[in-house]
């Protein structure tokens, strides 16, 4: 059965149709690539994906459940995470609290725990601890552990997004433009890092991407929007020479 | 010292009784002219800074950490000090009773006038902080004048004359006490999940929302105690003043809480200690300067938000706030 299963998606704002009959199964352990030409509704669908709006229109079944009109933090909880376009962290708390954070509803301490650092507060605190040690220490973070998020470096920023959707232990995970802003030589660790990611923690990962090199390195599967319609699907070298892709990004008689 | 160091808690409390001791002693030695260097007035402005010390750091809860703008706490300062004082004046008459009798009703009273404060709070907070934006600052605005024009017509609390009578229970031991129980507290919170979540809220509500934070839950929980916190504080200070007036709990009074808060530094709980008793305590400072003190209260406001943007404190803590970064162990890859 699909991880991912989306049918006849329509997201309309207004008189506007962002999103129209939308379609994608994501299988176990994929890597698939969502690219189109700005405003084609590539972030919308992700947003409806993640529960920012409830689609007008259409079903999301999600590891076996349906998802649609629940809350952005359930929909988290049953194992979607993401990464956003511009970088969104917790700036002004620290990179190992960023992961921390993201990890607080497994944590099992109530708030009367809080309130009184009983036993139970130190025991998920340790917990809490060694486990966001460890996940920025496969980040190559854990120098900076104690650093304020908000001013690190550009690239380790990135990084340190992507370990915070991972503290949430996802099945599915999202990236929304993880390439931009990045030279050659960065997208290229990028492109390594996301089939890394993808063995080490056993996920689906879905991806917008304008730099094509990295589309086109990375995925398994791409689908193409424009105007809030699939133009195309398919293997990357079926998508390269497709004239319907070349058409939406350069214009007719390019 | 490395013992205070690992148990921050009794740190905490270490320095709260050595300020204690320091003031009490102050108080009774003979040290100007045969009178003690700390008079029954000075004693009196000691007490009503630790109460806006609570008052500031319940605020900061939500404004400084949750990073919503709430600007009408007083209104649940005078939820808890009504209630408070219905209870241990009009309905027990306490002023006639024994200590033993009094204080064990006086606790019993400024928690019942907390927990209503509380549920006011529950019900102002819940609609509003659903919403993303500025819906809440005008909700407690609203609020705080609701209460306050209603406390004002009805006539059972005193109605605009008033509630007089109050007996004097708030000292400076209760005040001391329940400063140190309160900060504790909510220092306590602040640093652990919950108090992340909040500051994840602050930073940015829809990453928080996506990194599978119930985010409105986390929202109207803080508030709630903030009020709670606020109830009490307004018990304890009606107990002070033994005189409450409707116009003691207005926007003004609220906005003076702000101006402790953003001056003393709203992103630390230290600044929140800070600003309340540097604006409490500064004005009999300056005495000498008669009228001038009023142009010199503001300016400080002004020169702080020019220089220092973001309060005394900034993000700084001191010390005995902060809980100990546990030893990890190094490993070798």
């Amino acid at each position: 059965m699909a991880l991912l299963e989306v049918t006849h998606l329509t997201q309309f704002f207004g008189g506007l149709r962002a999103v129209s009959d939308f379609n994608i199964q994501l299988e176990h352990g994929e890597i698939v690539g969502l690219i189109g030409p700005n405003g084609a509704g590539k972030t919308t669908v992700f947003n409806v994906l993640t529960g920012v709006y409830t689609p007008t229109k259409g079903t999301i079944v999600f590891d076996g459940q349906n998802i649609v009109g629940r809350k952005t933090h359930q929909i988290a909880q049953a194992g979607i995470a993401r990464t956003f376009q511009t970088i969104r962290l917790f700036g002004k708390s620290s990179v190992i609290d960023n992961i921390k954070i993201a990890y607080h509803f497994r944590m099992s301490y109530s708030n009367t725990d809080a309130f009184l650092h009983t036993r139970k507060y130190w025991q998920g605190e340790q917990l809490v601890d060694d486990y966001a040690i460890d996940l920025l220490r496969l980040f190559h973070l854990e120098g900076h552990a104690e650093d304020i998020s908000g001013s690190l470096p550009y690239g380790a920023q990135r990084r340190l997004e992507i370990a915070r959707a991972l503290a949430t232990k996802p099945k599915l995970l999202i990236l929304d433009e993880p390439a931009a802003g990045m030279n050659p030589a960065e997208a290229d660790e990028l492109m390594e890092m996301i089939h890394w990611l993808r063995d080490k923690f056993d996920l689906t990962i879905l991806l917008i991407e304008h730099q094509m090199r990295v589309v086109m390195g990375v995925c398994e599967r791409i689908k193409v929007m424009d105007f809030g319609e699939t133009i195309c699907e398919g293997v990357p070298e079926y998508i390269r020479n497709d004239p319907r892709v070349c058409e939406a990004y350069l214009g007719k008689g390019a | 010292m490395t013992f205070l160091r690992a148990h921050r808690t009794i740190a905490t409390v270490i320095a709260f009784v050595l300020v204690y001791v320091i003031v009490k002693v102050l108080s009774i030695l003979p040290l100007v002219n045969g009178e003690p260097l700390l008079n029954k007035y000075y004693i009196q402005l000691i007490v009503l800074a630790g109460i806006n010390i609570v008052m500031t750091v319940s605020l900061g809860m939500v404004n400084g950490f949750t990073g919503q703008f709430s600007i009408g706490h007083a209104g649940f300062m005078a939820v808890g000090a009504y209630t408070s004082a219905m209870i241990t004046t009009v309905w027990l008459h306490t002023s006639a009773a024994n200590p033993w009798v009094a204080y064990p009703v006086f606790i019993a009273a400024i928690l019942t006038g907390g927990l209503l404060a509380a549920a006011a709070g529950y019900l102002v907070g819940a609609p509003s902080l659903r919403l993303k934006g500025d819906y809440l600052a005008i909700v407690t605005l609203s609020a705080n004048e609701l209460i306050r024009t209603v406390i004002r017509v009805t006539e059972v609390l005193g109605g605009p004359r008033g509630l007089g009578g109050i007996p004097k229970l708030t000292t400076l031991e209760v005040v001391f006490v329940f400063a140190i129980v309160s900060v504790v507290l909510m220092r306590n919170y602040l640093f652990s999940s919950y108090g992340r979540s909040m500051k994840a809220v602050r930073d940015s509500e829809i990453a928080a929302e996506s990194m599978a934070i119930n985010t409105t839950r986390q929202k109207v929980f803080v508030f709630v105690f903030s009020a709670f916190f606020a109830g009490v504080s307004g018990g304890v200070f009606a107990h002070l003043l033994q005189f409450i007036h409707p116009d003691n709990f207005s926007f003004v009074k609220s906005l003076e809480y702000l101006i402790y808060l953003y001056v003393g530094g709203s992103t630390s709980i230290s600044g929140a200690m800070v600003g309340p008793a540097i604006f409490t305590l500064l004005p009999e400072l300056m005495r000498g300067l008669q009228k001038w003190r009023l142009v010199i209260y503001p300016l400080i406001l002004i020169l702080v938000m020019i220089f220092r943007t973001e309060g005394v404190m900034g993000l700084k803590e001191f010390n005995f706030i902060l809980i100990p970064q546990r030893q990890r162990k190094e490993v070798s890859a």
